[in-house]
């Protein structure tokens, strides 16, 4: 057992004397870059003993700069090594590497080094590294214990030997400073960015197996500063590397760097593809179906901590497909658990809907609905082909995987068939999603200090942008303030940008500094201010896409609402298409919004007008649609029977009859603060 | 800066009249606002607001008819420097020119060639405008006699007058004065006369000076005896210069920095020596009124085209006629390719069909424009149009088969589509450069089952 | 009073370098640099900027060719080689854009061939080249490497990157020094969405061309001129993302039923037409690489180009 902390001191201190005896000169060919790592830190092209002991002078007597020197005088001194060994690599191969790890056919760089217990676990981890398109570089006895295995090695199986002993391994260092240079912008002499790219950007692991003399110890410890994790399963103990067992070494490595392996194929006897989405499945064609008030079923996503969490394992609990009888109504539970670094709990419901369009991309199984309403079908045709309960499960884990590369890093799925085990989660779940709606429902523009912008239709629109906020959805509806953070998310340069609100400058309008700043940006310097409550001052530009628009009638001093799908004429004197003709295109039209026909619900609306008692007129089919939940916030309000006061088409269709009526009934619009 | 509704609303009487035609005075400053109105439809107001909003209201450039009749056309009004902020309303006016030193029969041949030919594109009929006269000879008498040769095919084409001899022109309007003729042109030299002409026929005038203060002066100067429906010539002498004098004039006119400069304008391609890089330039940078000489097929084509294109409203997608189209000459089974009625879907299906060489029928559903995506997702594309469309056009009875291709974004809508059509249904692609693909191996293997 | 436009711009569209000359380390006869405008297409004195340029397409398989070019252009279609160094000395164009189109061939292995292609095409011309790349995702990783290896030194313009597909050669790019071509379909933001993906992989902006794609005159071009102008007017404003020099080929134009279906007698011209009326409008909007196919085109551009750039004598446009 080697202390590692105690080995390293030594080995440092060996490291020093030896360069103080460096002697004669020395050079790689085939490089631009004169002694990579020396030069890549310092700027020093390094050839002889004084610039080594420069540079490692410089560089605080570093060990991986002593490691680079001593190497090289020892080559130039006695050669390279006979083959396999590679020695140093030549910059023309490294251009293809790094050209393999720029174009991800490589997803990330390995070294090995010292002498494994036995062939076969050498043997076991190199095919794991391969298999997951990692590129191995080893150094030491692994390499004649891997060819006495028969592993083939070389650049074409992604092996590469570079030296018969451990010491060998500081070419892996020079390879990730070259490609810096060669590929990462790092100008020789930058150590901050050298530094900067090593930990970031190369995706680096280092696995260590016993043998290793004190130098070699302090060379590999040496690398921690990169910030490549050593990773060890036996023969050292203290200092920081990372233990684990043969079986694990290779994941927990990639892990710990952010290495991550793409799905592109899903393993099961059905198609899948968004081709399938919209096939439903009859009942003559059905197999078996769950849910549906014909069976208890339900479906949750929910967050949990990486350790709990075996990526891509799918369990079935309770009978398979087979034990099914055929047109019967079975009970079901999807419960998908996933993790990621950037996952957050509030993403989960976003997540959740996301189950009803993979299972319905599956070419016969069918989805509908969400929670714990959904019903599930599969087809006779799917199940004559061998699908089971269990390739769902591989589906649903694959496709959350494909979908959000970046957000999650591991995926499980339960499929639960067993009656008890789904009447008790489904109770478990069902506390879940009020937890949900009370978050969510509680969710306040005050709550947060970033909004999301979406630039979408700038297509035809060019300067228009929209600002979401919890409580002001995306005008057309279909995007909530949730959507667009998960959205800027998973694509950090797309249309769904963050927006820091900043100070306020007016309360009641909804006007904020930080909104107005990039508002300006994103409109191209058009727009200068905009009010997130106001339909009459500095409004959100509008698209096209609006649900419905709230506009003025300033004869009513009130505010009208009119939605898209109502084609006939309004008491503003326009029917819907002539107002959004006019108002559309991205432009800013005090006195008139586009808005989602549930941003009526919300407390924001009108709040900059004094409030939703500005609301005089809206069409009788829209205020049908919202009628349940207007009414029982209005009343929760201490404002009920407003609802009825608010006229529509049957009421009144010219700004005349609208006058007489709203005077009838004494509409509170009449006496407030005058609009214009 | 141009004012704002609620800004113009403000300066309204505020008493919903209705005298101006429009039921309300905010539906009259919404008009007001987008240029599409005039401010003095309302009897009620005084005389500060009307000055307030006639100078920020009235279009920047102003709108010059050219001839009579049918064959009529309108330039100017144009409100923007890119098409992307608003749109171009108001192509420009392609005029063919012929010397007056011609034989009759080529004036003749050419003048009837501009009155009938017609390139359908898109349901719209696209055509050439008008027939312009150079008094190349010098004489009065000839140039009068080409204007009346011109007259006598009964073309009702608007007429353009080349000459800056005021005796020419008033001999050749003789033939054409009460057609509106646009008379180019005035320059320091004449404009005193040609304004006079102008005046008494009624004809818009264009104006030509090769610099900026030439051409305001000028401006002043033919206002000052009257004159309103003014054209400018830049004179440029190259392309270069037609660009820049074409973007100064438009920027400061529209921008209202330069008042004299809001009218329509006016290039001769012949002048800059390049007559298809002239309509190219003078059709997307700014000029109104195009002269050219006759083209051949190729580029008479293409400068149509470029036309329709670049007056296209980038806000409102050109729509296509829903129906059954044909590509090739399909038989009883043949594919049936069902799309949305944007026109760029359209023609980009319709091409990679025709490249891929398999005859079809296209059944274009009207969505109002929308595309596929934004057609499924708004609710706009549902199976009830689809089975609508399907019996509208009786596609049963032009196919013994029932199935119906979809492009890949409408996947969602496949199932209700199948279930209200009783047609089965078969997901395209989503890229329509996959269909030919498509095509030969799912349909094929499709049609063969 | 002065009649002198100003716009305010605050950015300037980047330089791209095209072709390296012995001097640099690559074998052309000349370098091109694109870009560098400082206000609208056309409006500043040169040399400040200079005209676009001018490519001429040809491919490595003229099956996938119009057969109007075909005919025109003759035998030497079957010969990449031939068909470079007539587009340099009997066409007068600026840049050579090679097509590997051999690589649409089903189950297409034979990526030997590719560097072999392009060497003969080096060899051949003087020109700088832009190559365009395979044709199917599954070969771009070992077609682009072969196209960054056999174009090392020379400054290569490499086509063509997209949202879903850009690392190859992006790769290429950053390991072979190249320059790139990123398309978006028509659409300003994903323009620029792709640039940023560019340059979080490490490709700098002065190695990036855009191509906002040119559907073809009556079939969308509209779309493509605006999506051109609101490009340069947005980099002109100052969004850095953008500023990019553009290119433009109306290469669509010769598959439209207008033009592939006109008369015998006429096809020729009514080819030319589309192209350089699809092309010089595409400039106006601020392309500053146009292609085209048919060679007659190119003189036609050129002449236009070089009478674009005269100015009148006091114009000043910021």
């Amino acid at each position: 057992m080697t202390d590692v902390e105690l080995a390293k001191k030594q080995g440092e201190m060996q490291l020093q004397g030896r360069v103080a005896a460096i002697s004669g000169s020395f050079t790689y060919d085939e490089t631009a870059y004169h002694l990579p790592i020396s030069f890549a830190l310092t700027g020093t092209a390094v050839h002889d003993k004084s610039a080594s002991q420069a540079v490692y002078a410089k560089t605080g007597n570093n060990p991986i700069v002593a490691s680079e020197c001593l190497l090289a005088e020892t080559t130039a001194r006695n050669g390279k090594e006979p083959e396999p060994y590679t020695g140093f690599i030549s910059d023309t191969v490294i251009r293809k590497l790094g050209y393999s790890l720029v174009d991800g056919s490589i997803l990330g760089l390995a070294l090995i080094v010292g002498r494994p217990d036995s062939a076969g676990t050498a043997a076991a981890i190199c095919r794991e590294l391969q298999e997951k398109y990692m590129l191995t570089f080893l150094a030491g006895e692994v390499i004649p214990s891997l060819s006495s295995a028969g592993v083939k090695l070389g650049l074409d199986y992604r092996l590469i030997p570079l030296g018969s002993k451990p010491a060998y391994g500081i070419h892996f260092v020079d390879i990730i400073a070259r490609v810096a240079m060669m590929f990462g912008g790092v100008t020789p002499g930058d150590t901050h960015r050298l530094l900067a790219y090593a930990a970031e950007r190369a995706k680096a692991i280092v696995i260590v197996f016993p043998g290793l003399t004190d130098e070699e110890v302090a060379l590999v410890d040496g690398m921690r500063v990169l910030g490549f994790p050593i990773l060890t399963s036996r023969g050292y103990e203290g200092g920081t590397w990372i233990s684990a067992g043969p079986g694990d070494i290779v994941r927990k490595g990639m892990d710990e760097k952010g290495i991550r392996v793409n799905v592109t194929a899903i393993p099961i006897p059905m198609g899948c593809s968004p081709a399938f989405e919209g096939k439903s499945i009859r009942k003559e064609d059905m197999y078996v179906e769950f849910g549906g008030g014909r069976s208890p079923a339900f479906e949750l996503l929910r967050m949990k901590d990486a350790a709990d969490i075996t990526d891509g394992k799918v369990t079935v609990i309770g009978p398979e497909i087979d034990a099914m009888k055929e047109g019967s109504a079975n009970p079901l539970g999807i419960i998908i658990e996933v993790s990621g670094k950037t996952m957050k709990k509030d993403y989960e419901p976003v997540l959740e809907r996301r189950i009803h369009n993979f299972v319905n991309y599956g070419e016969g199984s069918w989805h509908v609905a969400q929670r714990d309403l959904i019903w599930v079908r599969l087809s006779k045709e799917a199940v004559a082909k061998g699908v089971k309960i269990e390739h769902i499960g591989k589906l649903l884990a694959s496709k959350f995987r494909m979908d959000f590369p970046s957000l999650l890093d591991a995926v499980s799925v339960t499929i639960i068939t067993d009656p008890a085990q789904v009447a008790a989660m489904k109770k478990e779940a069902e506390v879940i999603y009020e937890e949900r709606d009370a978050r969510i429902k509680g969710m306040r523009d005050n709550d947060v200090s970033t909004y999301y912008s979406c630039t979408l239709c700038q297509t035809f629109a060019p300067n228009h942008v929209c600002v979401i906020t919890p409580e002001r959805p995306a005008l057309c509806g279909a995007i909530s303030w949730l959507d667009g953070k998960i959205a800027y998310e998973m694509s950090p340069s797309g249309a769904n940008q963050p927006i820091e609100k900043g100070t306020a400058i007016n309360v009641q309008n909804g006007e904020f500094e930080g909104v107005n700043r990039f508002v300006k940006k994103a409109s191209h310097g058009e727009i200068e201010r905009c009010s997130l409550y106001s339909v009459m001052e500095y409004p959100m530009t509008c698209c096209g896409c609006f649900e419905a628009i709230a506009l003025m009638l300033p004869e009513v001093n009130g505010i009208m609402v009119v939605n898209r799908e109502y084609k006939g004429m309004t008491p503003s004197g326009m029917s819907f298409s002539t107002l959004a003709g006019t108002i559309g295109g991205g432009a800013q039209t005090p006195g008139f919004a586009g808005i989602s026909k549930n941003y009526v619900l919300s407390d924001r609306f009108l709040q900059g007008e004094g409030g939703i008692e500005r609301l005089v007129w809206m069409p009788a089919q829209l205020k049908e649609e919202l009628k349940v939940r207007l009414e029982k916030k209005l009343a929760d309000q201490g404002k009920a029977g407003f609802f009825e006061k608010i006229a529509d088409e049957n009421t009144a269709t010219t700004i005349e009859d609208l006058m007489v009526y709203l005077d009838s009934i004494k509409h509170p619009a009449l006496g407030m603060k005058p609009l214009v | 800066m141009a004012l704002k509704a609620l800004d113009i609303y403000k300066l309204l009487p505020k008493k919903n009249c209705k005298e101006c035609g429009d039921p309300t005075c905010l539906t009259f400053a919404m008009k007001l606002a987008g240029g599409k109105a005039d401010v003095d439809l309302c009897p009620y107001l005084d005389d500060n607001a009307k000055s307030v909003l006639g100078a920020s209201t009235r279009p920047p450039i102003r709108l010059v008819k050219v001839g009579v009749g049918e064959r009529n056309f309108k330039v100017g009004e144009e409100t923007v420097l890119y098409r992307h902020e608003k749109t171009f309303y108001h192509p420009p006016g392609i005029v063919f020119k012929v010397d007056d030193t011609q034989p009759d029969e080529e004036i003749a041949a050419i003048t009837r060639r501009v009155r009938d030919d017609t390139l359908t594109r898109v349901g719209s009929e696209l055509r050439f405008n008008g027939i312009a006269i150079e008094n190349t000879s010098g004489s009065a008498e000839r140039f009068a006699h080409a204007v009346s040769v011109v007259e006598q095919q009964q073309a009702h084409l608007p007429p353009v007058l080349i000459t800056t001899d005021p005796a020419a022109l008033s001999a050749a309007l003789v033939h054409c004065g009460s057609y509106r003729p646009l008379l180019h042109a005035a320059t320091s030299g004449n404009f005193k006369e040609m304004c006079s002409l102008a005046k008494l026929h009624g004809c818009p005038l264009v104006v030509r000076a090769d610099t900026a203060e030439g051409l305001v002066r000028l401006v002043k100067d033919c206002t000052a005896e009257g004159i309103q429906d003014l054209v400018l010539d830049s004179a440029p002498e190259n392309l270069g210069a037609f660009l820049v004098r074409s973007t100064q004039v438009r920027q400061l006119a529209i921008t209202r920095a330069v008042p004299e400069f809001g009218y329509p304008v006016y290039l001769d391609c012949e002048k800059t020596g390049f007559q298809d890089a002239g309509l190219v330039l003078g059709i997307s940078k700014y000029a109104s009124v195009i002269v050219t000489r006759p083209l051949t097929p190729g580029p008479a084509k293409a400068a149509l085209t470029l036309r329709q294109n670049i007056y296209t409203d980038p806000q409102k997608p050109i729509q296509m006629t829903p129906g059954l189209y044909r590509v090739g000459t399909p038989d009883k089974n043949a594919p049936v390719l069902m799309t949305v009625n944007f026109s760029l879907t359209f023609f980009t299906l319709q091409g990679y069909l025709e490249t891929s060489r398999v005859p079809c029928f296209m059944l274009i559903v009207d969505t109002e424009g929308l595309s596929v995506l934004t057609a499924v997702a708004a609710g706009k594309l549902n199976e009830g149009l689809v089975r609508d469309t399907l019996k509208k056009f009786s596609v049963e009875n032009e196919v013994t088969h029932r199935k119906l291709i979809i492009p890949g974004y409408a996947a969602p809508i496949s199932g209700r589509v199948e279930e209200a059509t009783g047609w089965k249904v078969l997901v395209g692609p989503r890229d329509a450069a996959e269909i030919g693909d498509y095509l030969h191996e799912t349909w094929k293997k499709e049609a063969g089952a | 009073m002065t009649y002198d436009l100003a716009f305010g711009w605050t950015g300037t569209i980047g330089t791209v370098t095209l072709g390296a000359t012995k001097a640099d380390g690559g074998s052309r006869k000349v370098s091109w640099q694109i870009g560098g405008g400082t206000t609208l297409p056309f409006m500043e004195p040169p040399p400040s900027s200079p005209s676009p340029l001018i490519a001429f397409e040809i491919c490595d398989n003229p099956d996938y060719w119009s057969p109007i070019i075909r005919n025109y252009c003759g035998d030497i279609v079957s010969s990449p080689a031939e068909w470079a160094k007539a587009a340099e000395q009997s066409y007068g164009a600026d840049i050579v854009r090679l097509y590997l189109t051999s690589t649409k061939a089903r189950n297409f292995s034979d990526i030997a061939s590719v560097g072999k292609t392009l060497e003969a095409v080096l060899g051949a011309t003087g020109l700088p080249l832009i190559i365009e790349g395979s044709n199917e995702p599954k070969i771009d990783s070992e077609v682009f490497l072969k196209c960054g290896e056999a174009g090392q030194g020379e400054k290569l313009l490499l086509g063509t990157a997209e949202a879903g597909r850009y690392r190859s050669i992006a790769a290429a790019a950053l390991a072979y020094n190249h320059a790139i071509i990123a398309q978006s379909p028509i659409d300003i933001n994903l323009a620029k969405q792709l640039n940023i993906l560019l340059r979080e992989i490490g490709v700098q902006r002065d190695h990036i061309v855009i191509d906002p794609y040119t559907g073809s005159l009556g079939y969308g071009f509209e779309y493509s001129y605006s999506a051109m102008e609101r490009i340069r007017f947005s980099a002109l404003k100052g969004d850095a993302d953008l500023a990019m020099p553009m290119i433009c080929s109306p290469a669509d134009t010769l598959t439209i039923k207008e033009v592939r279906e006109a008369d015998a007698k006429d096809i020729d011209d009514v080819a030319i037409a589309w192209e350089f009326y699809t092309g010089l409008a595409a400039a106006a909007a601020g392309a500053e690489i146009i292609c085209v196919r048919h060679p007659k085109t190119i003189g036609m551009l050129r002449a236009a180009f070089a009478d674009m750039k005269k100015l009148p004598a006091a114009a000043e446009v910021r």
